[in-house]
Parts: C-alpha cells; structure tokens; sequence
C-alpha cells in the first residue's frame, strides 16, 4: 500500500511542479525521506527515474513547435554528461547524510531563485554562433537566434549535470537562467532546450544508479507514474489557481525542507 | 552549409526524437501501468530490487510484476540513449561530422556511466 501513497504524493508534486515551472524532485526528495523514510540515495535515484519520464514526455510537445535547439543541446550535453558521471561518483561514495546538507543547500538557493526570474522575449539576435529559429505559438511570428558565450555555457552546464547526477534534480535550475541570462537565447528555446537536455542526464545517472543498486522499483514506478500523470494534469489545472500565491506557499514549503533535511543529517 | 539545408536537417532530427521519445514513453509506461496492476492484484506489494536484464525478460514474458517493472524501467533509462545513437544517425546522413562527432562523444560518456555502474 506503500506503493500508492507515493504515487499519490507524485501526482500533487507533478501537478504543482509543472504549473510552476519547476522540476518534481526538489520537494518529491525531501518528502520521501522526511515522510516516508526511504534512505536517501533510493530517493535520488526515483528522482532520476521520473526527471527521464517527464523530460521525454514534455519533449513531445516542445519538439513538435521547433523550440528545442538540438545542436546546442548537443554540445552543451557534452560537459553535462561529464557532470553527470562525475556527480553520480560522488554520490554512490559518500553518506546519504552529506547528500542531505547539499541538497537543502540547493532548496534554499531554488526558493529564492524562483523569484527573480527574466520573462522576455524580445531582442534576440543571430550571433553568428549556433544561429537558429523558432516560431513563436502566441504572435506567430519567427524568433532568429543565435548563443553568446557558449564556452562559459559549457562549463556551466558541467556544474549543472554535476547536481543533477548527484542529488537527483533535473539541473534546469542552473540550466534554463545560463541560457537565458548568460547565454542571451529567449526564454522559451532555453526552457525547450534545457528539458530536452536532462532527460539525457538524468539517464546518463540513473545508469550509474542502476548499476549500483539504487534504483528500486518498489519507490521509483510510483515516484515516475505519478509525476507522469501530474505533469499531464497541471497545466490544464493552473488557469483555475491564483499562481502567485501558490509559488509563495511552495516557496515557504521548500524553506522548511531544507531546515527539516539539515536537522535531520546533523540529528 | 547553407540555412535551407541546415532546417531541414534540424526538422529531420525533431522527427526522429519526436519518433523514439512516442515510442519509448509508451512501451516504459505500459510496462510499468501493467506491472503495478500485476503487482497490486498478485501480493498487494511491488519489488525492491532490479531484476537482471536476462530474468526480466523471463518474468516478464509470464507477466510477473517484478518482470514488468524491471523491463519498464530498462525501456525507460534506454530511451535517452536510443534518442542520442538516433541523432547520431541522422547527422551522419546530413553529412554534419561536426555534430557526428559530438553527439558520438555523449553517447560515449553515457555508455561509460553505464559501465561505471557495474564496476
């Protein structure tokens, strides 16, 4: 029965995870380990499972508009890979309670980052690097691009795949504000883009995981069949919620993980 | 390369992902659906352990839960390198070695990864 509490619980996160923007693992983690008490690595490696299934249905729809900038995925997924690799490394070898501090460390830095965050699609320009275009679903009106700073992109989306391979979150929160912000491409390519990207890193971890014992059925099925369906189902819902409130109480909820998960390492 | 000849190799490529993404997330979640159905109706409890490729298969093939479990999960961590061997292809036909390369080297550190895991 165990089984379809965590399958309850992932279709809410899925559900408010995609209304919101956000990937399901940040809260779908702390709430299996605090909740639920599956150890921790098992959290992370259900979290990687439903990153995958998620990224790729989400895919179907970006991928049908042109949004995604394959290329640039591409070469970015070079380093993020890495990142990954390295990051799952790290985690298999040390204590589920050092993952814990990081990853609270990481819930505070998403809860403030999920303020500030650009919402323009104007002025973009081909750079001459990467050039490419998409049409615009609202104005439909085509986008040229092209990405600035692709070697400072790349090292960047190391540390992105680093996190994701280690702690089990889809890295889009260090991905999508690089693309947008340093990179200089329109908010909507760097969402498409970013997503496409992760399900690639969150298989490159998750065949670490695998192979080392850490994904296990019982907890993963659940975690990525509910935040499948939840996904499918929040952005239907979010006309009828005032958002704004909704990102405030989620943002006072990943505050009181983090304390919750740093208090329960040092305990 | 000229612009018209690089779009078409980009909507090439959108097919084939938007191709293998449809195909994938079906089989994995059928899989899954049906092994959590199976699970459910036979011992009211799911699996904790992957089982082995080889023993999957055989479980799956009786319609045992954890046979369908372990198979929905392989469908679904292999969808993501299917979509990376696919784009390899098709770059390869538009002539592109650039990303021919490229894409080659990702897929390289997702298959060490894999074996990294087996270590």
């Amino acid at each position: 029965m165990e089984a379809l509490v965590i399958l309850a619980v992932a279709v809410v996160v899925g559900v408010i995870g995609s209304m919101l923007g956000i990937g399901g693992g940040l809260v779908l983690i702390p709430i299996l380990t605090l909740f639920l008490d599956v150890p921790m690595k098992t959290a992370i490696g259900a979290s990687l499972v439903s990153v995958i299934a998620t990224s790729s249905a989400a895919q179907l729809v970006y991928v049908g508009r042109g949004l995604t900038h394959t290329r640039l995925g591409m070469t970015l997924e070079i380093t993020t890979t890495m990142g990954a690799l390295v990051g799952g490394l790290i985690a298999v070898h040390v204590s589920g309670r050092s993952l814990q501090v990081v990853f609270a460390a990481i819930l505070v830095y998403a809860a403030f980052a999920m303020s500030s965050r650009r919402v323009d699609d104007a002025g973009f320009v081909p750079t001459g690097v990467l050039d490419t275009s998409y049409i615009d679903p609202r104005s439909n009106a085509a986008v040229a691009y092209g990405v600035r700073r692709l070697p400072w992109g790349m090292s960047a989306s190391f540390v992105a795949g680093n996190l994701a391979g280690m702690l089990g979150v889809g890295g889009g929160l260090v991905q999508v504000p690089l693309m947008n912000l340093v990179m200089e491409m329109p908010l909507k390519a760097a969402f498409a883009t970013s997503n496409f990207m992760i399900g690639v890193t969150a298989a490159t971890s998750a065949a670490l995981y695998f192979g080392r014992g850490l994904i296990d059925p019982h907890v993963a099925i659940p975690t990525a069949l509910g935040v499948l369906v939840g996904a499918q189902l929040g952005p239907r819902l979010a006309g009828r919620m005032h958002s704004a409130t909704l990102r405030w109480a989620f943002q006072l909820v990943m505050l009181v993980f983090a304390a919750q998960m740093i208090w329960k390492a040092v305990r | 390369m000229s612009d018209r000849s690089r779009r078409s190799a980009a909507e090439t490529i959108n097919l084939m992902v938007h191709r293998v993404l449809a195909v994938g997330l079906a089989i994995s979640a059928t899989l899954m659906i049906a092994g959590v159905a199976a699970g459910l109706a036979q011992d009211q409890s799911l699996p904790k352990v992957v089982l082995s490729v080889g023993a999957a298969l055989r479980r799956g093939a009786q319609l045992q839960a954890d046979g369908l479990l372990s198979l929905g999960l392989f469908a679904l961590i292999l969808t993501p390198f299917l979509r990376v061997t696919g784009s390899i292809m098709v770059f390869a036909k538009e002539r592109d070695w650039r990303y021919v390369g490229i894409t080659m080297l990702v897929l390289a550190i997702m298959i060490a990864s894999l074996w990294l895991g087996q270590l």
